[in-house]
């Protein structure tokens, strides 16, 4: 099927360029860095929190009492950065699933062999692939360090793997269909990351607007991608797919207009 | 069974292109066969690249109707059947051509391995095997060209559009080009575009011309080329012959007129050609004058820009 071929190919295209290799090297280190310096002595501070009840006061008033609810305390704290960095990790990576190619023209070598939805739908999956590699990686990492602190919290935080997975996936996808769909549109990936920057902002003025003209329209205040985030740091495993169908529905819809657009744009 | 060999693999009807109020393609009606190889013609501007670019699916056209291989541009079905050296287009300059040449193959179809070997012999056929881990940015333009020109070939397809495949290229790689074209053309229709119009004599059965978005003429190399019956000869010469060359020839019984054309040919009107050609070789060699070339009919270039 060639939209997984596709797929594949976006995925290796990573680890065959420099860029590709530097941008890795670059992120193994940041979350390294995250881990030992973040994630661990948070998670120090979420115990010891907790056991002098510090937590109970704390937490909620900043809105991330469910960081008790997880089984450990680093996946509870890799659940709350997780949430706040893939985001824009996958706004980043993925800026260039198309517009480059457009730019140099080997999106016309691509079009005489693939129809453009099967290129726009199979980029989009691999950098879907690429994401989930690195919530595995990353998460991966987080439970050798719980491993290395407790086998019994091991177990217990295993069980919530699934969920987590899941959940980070649904999270990112729409970050993912923005960028594909402002890749359509620009000329390189600096342009297409300008492009969603400004989308944003726009689209969060109007929006800002919009409510406060029409308070009783709740519907409103889902609409930007990642506008569900901040209701997830209050949930916890398998609660926090009670909010999936809204990011499902913003990548339905950006799909569908990046897929529009990209069927009916000159090459 | 269909019986594809004698379908059309270009059927045009009212195509038309337009950006803003500039008409890039005006109404072009065109059918043209499977066969020899079809040459396109024109002036820059004419609709070349215009024209390719519809057949090829890149842009959209703004009225009429195009059919590849009896299917819509960029249609799914004509993925392996059709392929194209689009101008401008550059493979990605981060990754190796092998590489990407071999992911051409598999989205046509091939298996890793098979792709692998077929990659490998379109790049023998344009004499670059050995840049098969070599990076685009480190090729020299004609050699990024020849890479082009390989990826057209990969697999069997049946109808292949080169725009402009030896610009930039030396010599002999521009003629191991045309060489390749005729080997290929037995089993695959090639659209050629080029401003080497000797080229594409040598080159092609039939010619489409082009100006100002407007499909001028249509026709095989041969019935275009009207003087064929009215027996007139072309003499290229390389150093310019003595002005009595014209008045000496036209004291031969065979020639009607000779009068020199704007690119320093001699058209030669004659009574019957082929007594003319021995008359005049005689001519040239009595009076140790050489010549380039002497040919029935007149030059696709004067058929079409010689004002004589």
């Amino acid at each position: 099927m060639k939209v997984l071929i596709l797929a594949q190919d976006e995925v290796l295209r990573l680890f065959s360029t420099r860029r590709g290799l530097i941008s890795l090297f670059g992120f193994c280190l940041i979350w390294m860095g995250v881990l030992v310096y973040g994630i661990v002595p948070a998670a120090r501070f979420l115990v010891g929190a907790t056991e002098s009840g510090l937590a109970d006061v704390i937490l909620p008033r900043i809105g991330i009492q469910a960081l008790q609810l997880w089984p450990a305390p680093e996946l509870a704290v890799y659940w709350f950065v997780s949430l706040s960095l893939l985001p824009a990790l996958a706004l980043l990576t993925s800026a260039d699933q198309t517009a480059s190619d457009r730019a140099r023209g080997t999106l016309r070598y691509l079009v005489m062999r693939s129809s453009r939805l099967e290129i726009f739908f199979g980029r989009f999956l691999g950098q879907l692939f690429i994401m989930m590699s690195v919530v595995l990686a990353t998460l991966v990492s987080v439970l050798i360090v719980i491993g290395l602190n407790s086998a019994e919290q091991l177990s217990q935080a295993l069980l919530s793997v699934p969920a987590i997975i899941v959940n980070l996936i649904v999270v990112l996808s729409p970050f993912i269909a923005l960028m594909a769909m402002v890749s359509v549109v620009a000329k390189s990936a600096r342009q297409a990351t300008i492009f969603a920057v400004i989308l944003w902002i726009l689209a969060s003025v109007l929006l800002n607007f919009l409510t406060s003209t029409f308070p009783d329209v709740l519907m409103l205040q889902w609409s930007l991608p990642g506008s569900q985030i901040r209701d997830l740091y209050w949930l916890s495993e398998w609660d926090t797919l009670t909010l999936a169908p809204i990011p499902l529905i913003h990548t339905l819809v950006l799909l569908t207009v990046g897929a529009f657009i990209m069927k009916r744009r000159d090459l | 069974m269909r019986d594809d060999s004698a379908a059309p693999v270009i059927e045009c009807q009212s195509l038309a292109k337009h950006y803003g109020g500039a008409k890039a393609l005006d109404n072009i009606d065109l059918t043209l066969l499977p066969g020899e190889p079809i040459a396109l013609i024109g002036p820059n501007g004419a609709g070349k690249t215009t024209l390719m670019s519809l057949l090829c699916g890149y842009i959209k056209p703004s009225a009429g109707s195009v059919k590849i291989l009896g299917h819509a541009p960029g249609s799914t079905q004509l993925s392996g059947q059709l392929s194209a050296l689009p101008q401008d287009a550059l493979l990605d300059p981060r990754l190796n051509v092998g590489r990407q040449l071999i992911f051409f193959a598999r989205l046509q179809g091939f298996s890793s391995a098979q792709a692998k070997v077929e990659v490998q012999r379109v790049l023998d056929k344009v004499g670059l095997r050995e840049s098969m881990t070599t990076r685009p940015s480190e090729l020299s333009h004609g050699m990024r060209k020849r890479i082009a020109i390989a990826q057209a070939l990969i697999g069997s397809p049946r109808l292949v559009l080169l725009d402009e495949p030896t610009a930039g290229i030396d010599p002999p790689n521009a003629k191991m080009i045309r060489d390749l074209v005729r080997e290929q053309s037995s089993s695959t229709t090639f659209m050629v575009s080029s401003h080497n119009l000797d080229e594409l004599e040598r080159l092609c059965g039939s010619v489409i011309y082009l100006e100002q978005g407007r499909l001028i003429s249509y026709g095989s190399i041969d019935e275009d080329n009207g003087d064929l019956d009215s027996s007139v000869l072309t003499l290229r010469v390389g150093n310019d012959l003595p002005d009595n060359f014209i008045t000496l020839s036209e004291q031969l019984p065979s020639v009607k007129s000779v009068s020199k054309t704007a690119q320093g040919d001699f058209l030669i009107h004659t009574h019957n050609d082929l007594q003319a050609s021995i008359a005049v070789l005689q001519l040239l060699a009595e009076n140790n004058w050489n010549y380039r070339q002497l040919s029935r009919g007149r030059s696709l270039e004067e058929r079409l820009y010689g004002n004589s």
